[in-house]
Protein backbone atom coordinates (compact mmCIF):
# COMPACT_ATOMS: atom_id res chain seq x y z
CA UNK A 1 0.00 0.00 0.00
CA UNK A 2 2.50 2.53 1.06
CA UNK A 3 4.65 1.34 -2.01
CA UNK A 4 1.41 2.33 -4.38
CA UNK A 5 1.16 5.86 -2.82
CA UNK A 6 4.74 6.00 -2.78
CA UNK A 7 4.45 5.61 -6.77
CA UNK A 8 1.44 7.13 -7.50
CA UNK A 9 1.94 10.16 -5.45
CA UNK A 10 1.58 12.83 -8.11
CA UNK A 11 -2.10 11.63 -9.56
CA UNK A 12 -3.33 11.26 -6.20
CA UNK A 13 -2.35 14.06 -4.91
CA UNK A 14 -4.39 16.32 -7.52
CA UNK A 15 -7.21 13.90 -7.89
CA UNK A 16 -7.47 15.05 -3.87
CA UNK A 17 -7.08 18.49 -4.35
CA UNK A 18 -9.63 17.95 -7.47
CA UNK A 19 -12.31 17.01 -5.42
CA UNK A 20 -11.51 19.28 -2.67
CA UNK A 21 -11.97 22.24 -4.69
CA UNK A 22 -14.93 20.59 -6.97
CA UNK A 23 -16.67 19.87 -3.40
CA UNK A 24 -16.24 23.65 -2.24
CA UNK A 25 -17.50 25.16 -5.61
CA UNK A 26 -20.23 23.42 -5.22
CA UNK A 27 -21.04 24.74 -1.83
CA UNK A 28 -19.91 28.40 -2.98
CA UNK A 29 -21.51 28.03 -6.00
CA UNK A 30 -24.51 26.96 -3.92
CA UNK A 31 -24.44 30.00 -1.45
CA UNK A 32 -24.08 32.31 -4.49
CA UNK A 33 -27.50 30.80 -6.54
CA UNK A 34 -29.15 31.47 -3.32
CA UNK A 35 -28.05 34.93 -2.31
CA UNK A 36 -29.27 35.58 -5.67
CA UNK A 37 -32.76 33.37 -5.11
CA UNK A 38 -32.80 35.87 -1.78
CA UNK A 39 -32.86 39.02 -4.31
CA UNK A 40 -35.90 37.40 -6.21
CA UNK A 41 -37.71 36.58 -2.81
CA UNK A 42 -37.62 32.70 -4.52
CA UNK A 43 -37.01 29.70 -2.17
CA UNK A 44 -33.23 28.01 -1.33
CA UNK A 45 -32.46 25.37 -3.65
CA UNK A 46 -31.22 22.52 -1.78
CA UNK A 47 -27.39 21.10 -2.18
CA UNK A 48 -28.67 17.94 -4.08
CA UNK A 49 -30.99 20.18 -6.69
CA UNK A 50 -27.73 22.35 -7.31
CA UNK A 51 -25.45 19.62 -8.21
CA UNK A 52 -27.58 18.51 -11.20
CA UNK A 53 -28.60 22.31 -11.99
CA UNK A 54 -27.20 23.38 -15.09
CA UNK A 55 -26.18 26.52 -13.04
CA UNK A 56 -23.38 24.33 -10.94
CA UNK A 57 -23.24 22.09 -14.91
CA UNK A 58 -22.09 25.29 -16.60
CA UNK A 59 -19.89 26.54 -14.31
CA UNK A 60 -17.43 23.54 -13.83
CA UNK A 61 -17.73 22.10 -17.45
CA UNK A 62 -16.19 25.60 -19.42
CA UNK A 63 -13.49 25.00 -17.43
CA UNK A 64 -13.07 21.47 -17.84
CA UNK A 65 -13.33 21.70 -21.59
CA UNK A 66 -10.85 24.46 -21.63
CA UNK A 67 -8.26 22.54 -19.57
CA UNK A 68 -8.63 19.42 -21.59
CA UNK A 69 -8.08 21.40 -24.68
CA UNK A 70 -5.11 23.40 -23.28
CA UNK A 71 -3.78 19.80 -22.83
CA UNK A 72 -4.66 18.16 -26.19
CA UNK A 73 -3.38 21.25 -28.30
CA UNK A 74 -0.29 21.15 -26.18
CA UNK A 75 -0.44 17.32 -27.02
CA UNK A 76 -0.54 18.16 -31.23
CA UNK A 77 1.07 21.40 -31.60
CA UNK A 78 4.59 20.21 -29.60
CA UNK A 79 4.52 17.33 -31.73
CA UNK A 80 5.71 19.89 -34.92
CA UNK A 81 6.17 23.59 -33.34
CA UNK A 82 9.07 24.16 -30.78
CA UNK A 83 10.91 26.70 -28.58
CA UNK A 84 14.35 26.80 -28.07
CA UNK A 85 15.72 26.04 -24.71
CA UNK A 86 12.44 25.05 -23.60
CA UNK A 87 12.01 22.17 -21.18
CA UNK A 88 8.14 21.93 -22.72
CA UNK A 89 9.82 21.63 -26.48
CA UNK A 90 11.69 19.03 -28.56
CA UNK A 91 15.36 19.36 -29.88
CA UNK A 92 14.62 22.03 -32.68
CA UNK A 93 15.75 19.47 -35.35
CA UNK A 94 13.15 16.63 -34.01
CA UNK A 95 10.00 18.70 -35.27
CA UNK A 96 7.74 16.01 -37.28
CA UNK A 97 6.25 12.96 -36.20
CA UNK A 98 9.96 11.04 -36.10
CA UNK A 99 11.13 7.83 -37.43
CA UNK A 100 9.78 4.19 -36.31
CA UNK A 101 13.25 3.94 -34.44
CA UNK A 102 13.07 7.19 -32.49
CA UNK A 103 9.43 6.02 -31.38
CA UNK A 104 10.42 2.49 -30.91
CA UNK A 105 7.23 1.08 -32.76
CA UNK A 106 7.04 -1.98 -35.23
CA UNK A 107 10.21 -3.58 -35.82
CA UNK A 108 12.15 -0.71 -33.53
CA UNK A 109 9.89 -1.80 -30.41
CA UNK A 110 11.88 -2.94 -27.48
CA UNK A 111 10.59 -6.39 -25.54
CA UNK A 112 9.17 -4.16 -22.50
CA UNK A 113 7.25 -1.87 -25.37
CA UNK A 114 3.50 -1.99 -24.80
CA UNK A 115 1.74 -4.92 -26.88
CA UNK A 116 0.59 -1.98 -29.41
CA UNK A 117 3.63 -0.48 -30.09
CA UNK A 118 4.54 -3.88 -31.73
CA UNK A 119 1.58 -4.00 -33.94
CA UNK A 120 1.35 -2.78 -37.27
CA UNK A 121 -2.08 -1.18 -38.88
CA UNK A 122 -4.81 0.32 -37.61
CA UNK A 123 -3.77 -1.03 -33.87
CA UNK A 124 -0.22 0.65 -33.94
CA UNK A 125 -1.83 3.91 -35.66
CA UNK A 126 -4.60 4.06 -32.82
CA UNK A 127 -2.11 4.03 -29.73
CA UNK A 128 0.30 6.25 -31.49
CA UNK A 129 -2.36 8.63 -31.27
CA UNK A 130 -3.87 7.36 -28.04
CA UNK A 131 -3.15 10.49 -25.50
CA UNK A 132 -4.26 12.67 -27.98
CA UNK A 133 -7.69 10.71 -29.00
CA UNK A 134 -8.95 10.15 -24.88
CA UNK A 135 -7.69 13.80 -24.17
CA UNK A 136 -9.39 15.82 -27.28
CA UNK A 137 -12.67 13.42 -26.62
CA UNK A 138 -13.11 14.57 -23.33
CA UNK A 139 -12.43 18.11 -24.55
CA UNK A 140 -15.11 17.74 -27.42
CA UNK A 141 -17.55 15.77 -24.56
CA UNK A 142 -16.98 18.36 -21.96
CA UNK A 143 -17.64 21.34 -24.48
CA UNK A 144 -20.56 19.90 -25.52
CA UNK A 145 -22.13 19.16 -22.31
CA UNK A 146 -21.40 22.97 -21.25
CA UNK A 147 -23.11 23.88 -24.32
CA UNK A 148 -26.09 21.80 -23.03
CA UNK A 149 -26.12 23.29 -19.52
CA UNK A 150 -25.48 26.88 -20.78
CA UNK A 151 -28.11 26.95 -22.92
CA UNK A 152 -30.65 25.54 -19.96
CA UNK A 153 -28.99 28.69 -17.64
CA UNK A 154 -29.21 31.22 -20.57
CA UNK A 155 -33.45 29.91 -20.95
CA UNK A 156 -34.13 30.49 -17.48
CA UNK A 157 -32.65 34.11 -17.39
CA UNK A 158 -34.51 34.74 -20.84
CA UNK A 159 -37.50 32.83 -19.01
CA UNK A 160 -37.03 35.63 -16.31
CA UNK A 161 -36.83 38.45 -18.40
CA UNK A 162 -40.36 37.81 -20.35
CA UNK A 163 -38.63 35.82 -23.16
CA UNK A 164 -39.04 33.08 -25.65
CA UNK A 165 -36.16 30.35 -24.91
CA UNK A 166 -33.77 29.74 -28.17
CA UNK A 167 -32.91 26.04 -29.50
CA UNK A 168 -29.61 24.59 -28.55
CA UNK A 169 -28.14 25.00 -32.05
CA UNK A 170 -29.36 28.82 -32.13
CA UNK A 171 -27.18 29.14 -28.42
CA UNK A 172 -24.43 27.80 -29.95
CA UNK A 173 -24.46 31.11 -32.34
CA UNK A 174 -25.22 33.45 -28.88
CA UNK A 175 -22.45 35.57 -27.48
CA UNK A 176 -23.39 34.20 -24.20
CA UNK A 177 -21.70 30.49 -25.56
CA UNK A 178 -18.64 32.17 -27.07
CA UNK A 179 -17.93 34.26 -24.36
CA UNK A 180 -18.15 32.03 -21.47
CA UNK A 181 -15.70 29.46 -24.08
CA UNK A 182 -13.17 32.03 -24.78
CA UNK A 183 -12.66 33.56 -21.63
CA UNK A 184 -11.64 30.29 -20.52
CA UNK A 185 -9.65 29.61 -23.58
CA UNK A 186 -7.37 32.58 -23.54
CA UNK A 187 -6.76 31.61 -20.03
CA UNK A 188 -5.67 28.56 -20.71
CA UNK A 189 -3.18 29.71 -24.01
CA UNK A 190 -1.26 32.54 -21.96
CA UNK A 191 -0.51 29.93 -19.03
CA UNK A 192 0.93 27.65 -21.64
CA UNK A 193 2.55 30.02 -24.09
CA UNK A 194 4.18 31.69 -20.64
CA UNK A 195 5.06 28.62 -19.56
CA UNK A 196 6.77 27.45 -23.10
CA UNK A 197 8.60 30.86 -22.50
CA UNK A 198 9.39 31.68 -18.54
CA UNK A 199 11.25 27.80 -18.43
CA UNK A 200 13.40 28.89 -20.73
CA UNK A 201 15.48 31.43 -18.53
CA UNK A 202 14.13 30.51 -15.21
CA UNK A 203 13.95 27.34 -13.61
CA UNK A 204 12.73 25.25 -10.57
CA UNK A 205 15.26 23.23 -9.03
CA UNK A 206 13.83 19.25 -8.49
CA UNK A 207 10.57 20.13 -10.97
CA UNK A 208 10.60 17.68 -14.12
CA UNK A 209 8.89 20.53 -16.25
CA UNK A 210 11.81 22.68 -15.26
CA UNK A 211 15.28 22.27 -16.79
CA UNK A 212 18.31 21.44 -14.47
CA UNK A 213 19.23 24.72 -12.37
CA UNK A 214 22.27 24.55 -14.20
CA UNK A 215 21.28 23.57 -17.59
CA UNK A 216 22.02 26.64 -20.58
CA UNK A 217 19.19 28.92 -21.49
CA UNK A 218 19.33 27.17 -25.31
CA UNK A 219 19.42 23.41 -24.26
CA UNK A 220 15.91 22.26 -25.18
CA UNK A 221 13.80 18.90 -24.23
CA UNK A 222 16.24 18.82 -21.12
CA UNK A 223 14.82 17.47 -17.94
CA UNK A 224 16.60 16.51 -14.31
CA UNK B 1 1.41 17.41 -15.71
CA UNK B 2 -1.32 15.68 -13.65
CA UNK B 3 -3.31 12.23 -15.87
CA UNK B 4 -6.78 12.96 -14.94
CA UNK B 5 -9.87 10.46 -14.96
CA UNK B 6 -12.59 10.38 -17.32
CA UNK B 7 -15.07 9.14 -14.84
CA UNK B 8 -15.72 12.34 -13.41
CA UNK B 9 -16.53 14.02 -16.76
CA UNK B 10 -18.94 10.94 -17.28
CA UNK B 11 -20.73 12.21 -13.92
CA UNK B 12 -21.02 15.74 -14.47
CA UNK B 13 -22.30 14.25 -18.40
CA UNK B 14 -25.09 12.10 -16.77
CA UNK B 15 -25.84 15.07 -14.49
CA UNK B 16 -27.01 17.56 -17.30
CA UNK B 17 -28.52 15.11 -18.97
CA UNK B 18 -30.45 14.66 -15.60
CA UNK B 19 -31.25 18.01 -15.86
CA UNK B 20 -32.88 17.89 -18.99
CA UNK B 21 -34.75 14.94 -17.82
CA UNK B 22 -36.02 16.58 -14.77
CA UNK B 23 -36.81 19.30 -16.74
CA UNK B 24 -38.69 17.33 -19.11
CA UNK B 25 -40.48 15.92 -15.79
CA UNK B 26 -41.63 19.49 -14.94
CA UNK B 27 -43.44 19.77 -17.74
CA UNK B 28 -46.63 18.68 -15.81
CA UNK B 29 -46.73 20.63 -12.73
CA UNK B 30 -46.22 23.68 -14.69
CA UNK B 31 -49.01 23.11 -17.68
CA UNK B 32 -51.73 22.25 -14.40
CA UNK B 33 -51.03 25.93 -12.98
CA UNK B 34 -51.45 27.55 -16.74
CA UNK B 35 -54.56 24.69 -16.88
CA UNK B 36 -56.07 26.27 -13.76
CA UNK B 37 -55.30 29.89 -14.45
CA UNK B 38 -57.15 29.28 -17.70
CA UNK B 39 -60.00 27.82 -16.36
CA UNK B 40 -60.30 30.14 -13.32
CA UNK B 41 -60.66 33.39 -15.68
CA UNK B 42 -62.53 31.34 -17.81
CA UNK B 43 -65.44 30.92 -15.52
CA UNK B 44 -64.48 34.51 -14.00
CA UNK B 45 -63.25 32.75 -10.91
CA UNK B 46 -60.69 35.84 -8.97
CA UNK B 47 -60.16 33.82 -6.43
CA UNK B 48 -58.81 30.87 -8.20
CA UNK B 49 -57.25 32.87 -10.95
CA UNK B 50 -54.88 35.18 -8.01
CA UNK B 51 -54.11 31.71 -6.18
CA UNK B 52 -51.97 30.80 -9.22
CA UNK B 53 -50.19 33.78 -9.00
CA UNK B 54 -46.84 34.83 -7.17
CA UNK B 55 -47.17 36.94 -4.12
CA UNK B 56 -45.27 39.96 -5.95
CA UNK B 57 -47.85 39.43 -8.96
CA UNK B 58 -50.77 39.29 -7.06
CA UNK B 59 -49.52 42.54 -4.87
CA UNK B 60 -48.43 44.38 -7.76
CA UNK B 61 -51.77 44.05 -9.94
CA UNK B 62 -53.74 45.19 -6.22
CA UNK B 63 -51.76 48.21 -6.62
CA UNK B 64 -51.61 48.90 -9.86
CA UNK B 65 -55.82 48.67 -10.15
CA UNK B 66 -55.91 49.96 -6.01
CA UNK B 67 -58.36 46.70 -5.62
CA UNK B 68 -58.16 43.05 -4.65
CA UNK B 69 -56.30 40.80 -6.67
CA UNK B 70 -59.89 38.86 -7.24
CA UNK B 71 -61.59 41.69 -8.59
CA UNK B 72 -58.45 43.03 -10.62
CA UNK B 73 -57.75 39.86 -11.99
CA UNK B 74 -61.13 39.45 -13.75
CA UNK B 75 -61.50 43.29 -14.88
CA UNK B 76 -58.50 42.98 -16.58
CA UNK B 77 -59.98 40.78 -19.42
CA UNK B 78 -56.97 38.71 -20.24
CA UNK B 79 -57.56 35.75 -22.58
CA UNK B 80 -59.49 33.53 -21.10
CA UNK B 81 -59.97 29.35 -21.72
CA UNK B 82 -58.23 27.33 -24.17
CA UNK B 83 -55.76 24.46 -24.17
CA UNK B 84 -51.80 24.42 -23.03
CA UNK B 85 -49.85 23.89 -26.48
CA UNK B 86 -46.51 23.46 -24.98
CA UNK B 87 -44.12 24.20 -21.56
CA UNK B 88 -40.40 25.13 -21.34
CA UNK B 89 -38.56 24.50 -17.96
CA UNK B 90 -35.04 25.62 -16.99
CA UNK B 91 -34.10 25.54 -13.39
CA UNK B 92 -36.73 27.82 -11.83
CA UNK B 93 -37.95 29.32 -14.49
CA UNK B 94 -40.49 28.21 -16.84
CA UNK B 95 -43.30 29.41 -19.49
CA UNK B 96 -46.75 28.13 -21.29
CA UNK B 97 -47.67 28.83 -24.27
CA UNK B 98 -51.94 28.87 -24.68
CA UNK B 99 -53.53 28.16 -27.45
CA UNK B 100 -55.26 31.97 -28.78
CA UNK B 101 -54.22 32.68 -24.55
CA UNK B 102 -50.73 34.42 -25.15
CA UNK B 103 -48.21 33.21 -23.36
CA UNK B 104 -47.60 32.98 -19.23
CA UNK B 105 -44.10 33.30 -17.04
CA UNK B 106 -44.00 31.26 -13.91
CA UNK B 107 -41.47 30.82 -11.14
CA UNK B 108 -41.00 27.84 -8.68
CA UNK B 109 -42.32 28.61 -5.65
CA UNK B 110 -41.09 26.82 -2.35
CA UNK B 111 -44.87 24.87 -2.85
CA UNK B 112 -44.81 24.83 -6.92
CA UNK B 113 -45.15 26.89 -9.87
CA UNK B 114 -46.25 30.11 -9.59
CA UNK B 115 -47.22 32.48 -12.44
CA UNK B 116 -45.44 35.71 -12.90
CA UNK B 117 -46.53 37.52 -16.05
CA UNK B 118 -49.89 36.35 -17.98
CA UNK B 119 -51.31 37.28 -21.11
CA UNK B 120 -48.11 37.96 -22.85
CA UNK B 121 -47.39 38.59 -26.28
CA UNK B 122 -43.90 38.38 -28.41
CA UNK B 123 -43.07 42.38 -29.64
CA UNK B 124 -39.79 41.47 -31.76
CA UNK B 125 -37.31 38.58 -31.92
CA UNK B 126 -35.13 38.58 -28.69
CA UNK B 127 -36.46 41.32 -26.93
CA UNK B 128 -39.22 40.78 -24.01
CA UNK B 129 -43.03 40.07 -24.18
CA UNK B 130 -45.22 42.54 -23.65
CA UNK B 131 -47.62 41.21 -20.84
CA UNK B 132 -51.17 42.70 -19.59
CA UNK B 133 -50.09 41.30 -16.48
CA UNK B 134 -46.13 41.33 -14.74
CA UNK B 135 -44.48 42.34 -11.21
Amino acid sequence: MRTFLRHNSLSIVFLGLFLAALMLQAFAGLADFNEDQDRHASPHMTLGRYLVSSEFGTAVLENWQSEYLQFTLFILLTVWFVQRGSPESKPVGKAGRESDSDQQVGPHATPRSPRWAKADGLRRRIYENSLLLVMGTIWLGSWFAQSIAGASQYNAERLDHSQAPVSWLDYLGRPDFWEKTLQNWQSEFLAVGSMAILAVYLRQRGSPESKPVGAPHEATGTES
Amino acid sequence: MAVRSALPTLAVLAAVLSVGCSASDRGPDVAAVADRFQSALESRDGEAACAQLSEQTASELEQQEQRPCEEAIVALELPAGGEVASTSVYVTSASAVVDEGGTLFLDEAADGWEISAAGCRPTAPDLPYDCELED
